[in-house]
């Protein structure tokens, strides 16, 4: 017996999926934050050996299909190390990594926005690389990087949709049960989308909003 | 042929050679996608111009529809645009096959990303030409063809270029769909081989070439077409 029609417990399935897709990306933009700044402040420090290895890291995970990673992730390294890798594990590890190298492009360039006679004139007042960094190069550099961010958070929430390839069940995953099941696929992908579509729309506002507050100080207040 | 095999400890082996009878097959796949691509990006190109005339148009009705489809466009995952499409259209009585709606879709997703590009690239047009082209008694039409999407393009094709990337990149979701195009191929290839790290490691680096052969062309078609611009322009 199979039932055809939609039903009240589609609703929970599809805010399980959406839910699942949220944690996900809310996880893997933290984790890219993190890993994506620290490539940059190593490139910052100019570290060697490491730094290169960083730029062409980022430059393979930016050029490469996030589909292909995924398959790396979660069907290559099982097999090459040995070990067991859940759906939800790669998706995480791939994710991060994805979002990481393009993080880096934008801390690189927030970096590089800031003028050499700032970083000069505050090293001359003694302030250490760490100090220069902490104080004179962050707060600017944020100010400059939200609003390239939040164009790469907007695509990074769309990128998650395809780890229901590999077994997640997030919320495609969820239209595609809906739509093998109901097999009525413009309601069930129309509904998907729209709550994609919302949730994109949600995360624009949130960059927006907090583009706002970390530019109040050079804002026009008006004569 | 020598093994190119690189020992790390005594289990875990890196052998590229294995793939060599494959290659034939992954080729194949790799010319699918080339031919994906290729027709997306006529397909997205299209659309971009005609959306871009439209949200650039005077009239609200048009811009405003034409701003919809960008949005609605840009901010639906790729994948779920696509099963909208591959499972939808045969629901109304089109039946064709997984390599048209491929095209089909990458070319609509394509020409929103692309419509927004050329879009800010007429913005960019100093006002002056077009105010030039009118009292000279050219149409509407003569002026977007003629005057409004030669510059446009030529100021836009680094931007395009980008967009052309993404388009190669995001082709590996139609082995979403059947289609084995170079994704679709590596994926068979890996659970012949049984050698999958291998392979997405092969995969990766021959997309990540590829686009950066791209991109090569984008820059050597960008100097040609701006040859004759300034030096802080080109």
């Amino acid at each position: 017996m199979r039932y055809t029609s939609f039903t009240s417990y589609d609703v929970v399935l599809l805010a399980q999926g959406l839910g699942v897709s949220l944690a996900l990306f809310l996880t893997t933009t933290v984790i890219g934050l993190l890993l994506g700044t620290i490539w940059a402040v190593i490139r910052f420090y100019r570290v060697p050996v490491l730094s290169p290895l960083i730029a062409v890291l980022a430059e393979l995970l930016k050029n490469s299909p996030v589909l292909v990673q995924l398959f790396l992730v979660f069907f290559g390294l099982p097999a090459l190390l040995k070990i067991n890798v859940t759906p939800v594990e790669a998706a995480l590890i791939t994710l991060s990594g994805n979002t990481a190298a393009f993080i880096y492009v934008i801390a690189v360039s927030a970096i590089e926005s800031i003028g050499r006679d700032q970083i000069e004139s505050a090293r001359v007042f003694g302030l250490s690389r760490w100090q220069v960094l902490r104080h004179i190069i962050a707060p600017q550099a944020m100010a400059f990087a939200i609003g390239p961010l939040t164009g790469l958070l907007v695509n990074q929430l769309q990128v998650t949709s395809l780890i229901s390839v590999i077994g997640v069940v997030d919320l495609t995953k969820i239209g595609n049960i809906l739509n093998l099941r109901t097999l009525k696929p413009f309601i069930v992908w129309t509904i998907v989308g729209a709550l994609y579509y919302a949730t994109a729309k949600l995360v624009a506002f949130g960059g927006a909003t907090l583009e706002k507050r970390l530019r109040a100080h050079s804002a026009w207040k008006g004569l | 042929m020598k093994p190119v095999s690189l020992l790390l400890g005594s289990r875990l082996t890196f052998d590229v050679t294995i793939l060599a009878p494959h290659v034939p097959f992954l080729l194949k796949g790799a010319l699918l996608t080339a031919e994906a691509c290729g027709l997306a990006l006529v397909g997205s190109l299209a659309i971009g111009f005609l959306v871009a005339a439209l949200r650039t148009s005077s009239s609200p009705l048009l811009s405003r529809a034409a701003f919809v489809y960008v949005d609605l466009f840009r901010n639906i995952p790729f994948i779920v645009q696509l099963f909208f499409f591959f499972y939808g259209l045969p629901e109304i009585g089109i039946y064709i096959d997984a390599f048209s709606t491929g095209v089909i879709a990458l070319s609509i997703a394509g020409g929103a990303f692309s419509s927004d590009v050329i879009r800010s690239g007429i913005l960019a047009i100093d006002p002056g030409i077009l105010e030039a082209a009118e009292v000279s008694g050219l149409s509407k039409p003569v002026i977007f063809r003629k005057i409004v999407m030669p510059i446009a393009l030529r100021t836009s094709i680094r931007p395009l270029g980008s967009v052309f990337i993404n388009l190669i990149l995001t082709s590996s979701i139609l082995s979403t769909i059947t289609l084995n195009e170079l994704t679709g191929s590596a994926k068979i290839v890996a659970s012949d081989t049984f050698r999958p790290f291998e392979v997405y490691a092969v995969l990766l680096v021959v997309y990540a070439s590829l686009t950066y052969l791209v991109s090569l062309a984008i820059s050597a078609l960008h100097r040609h077409l701006n040859r004759d611009r300034m030096p802080e322009v080109a």
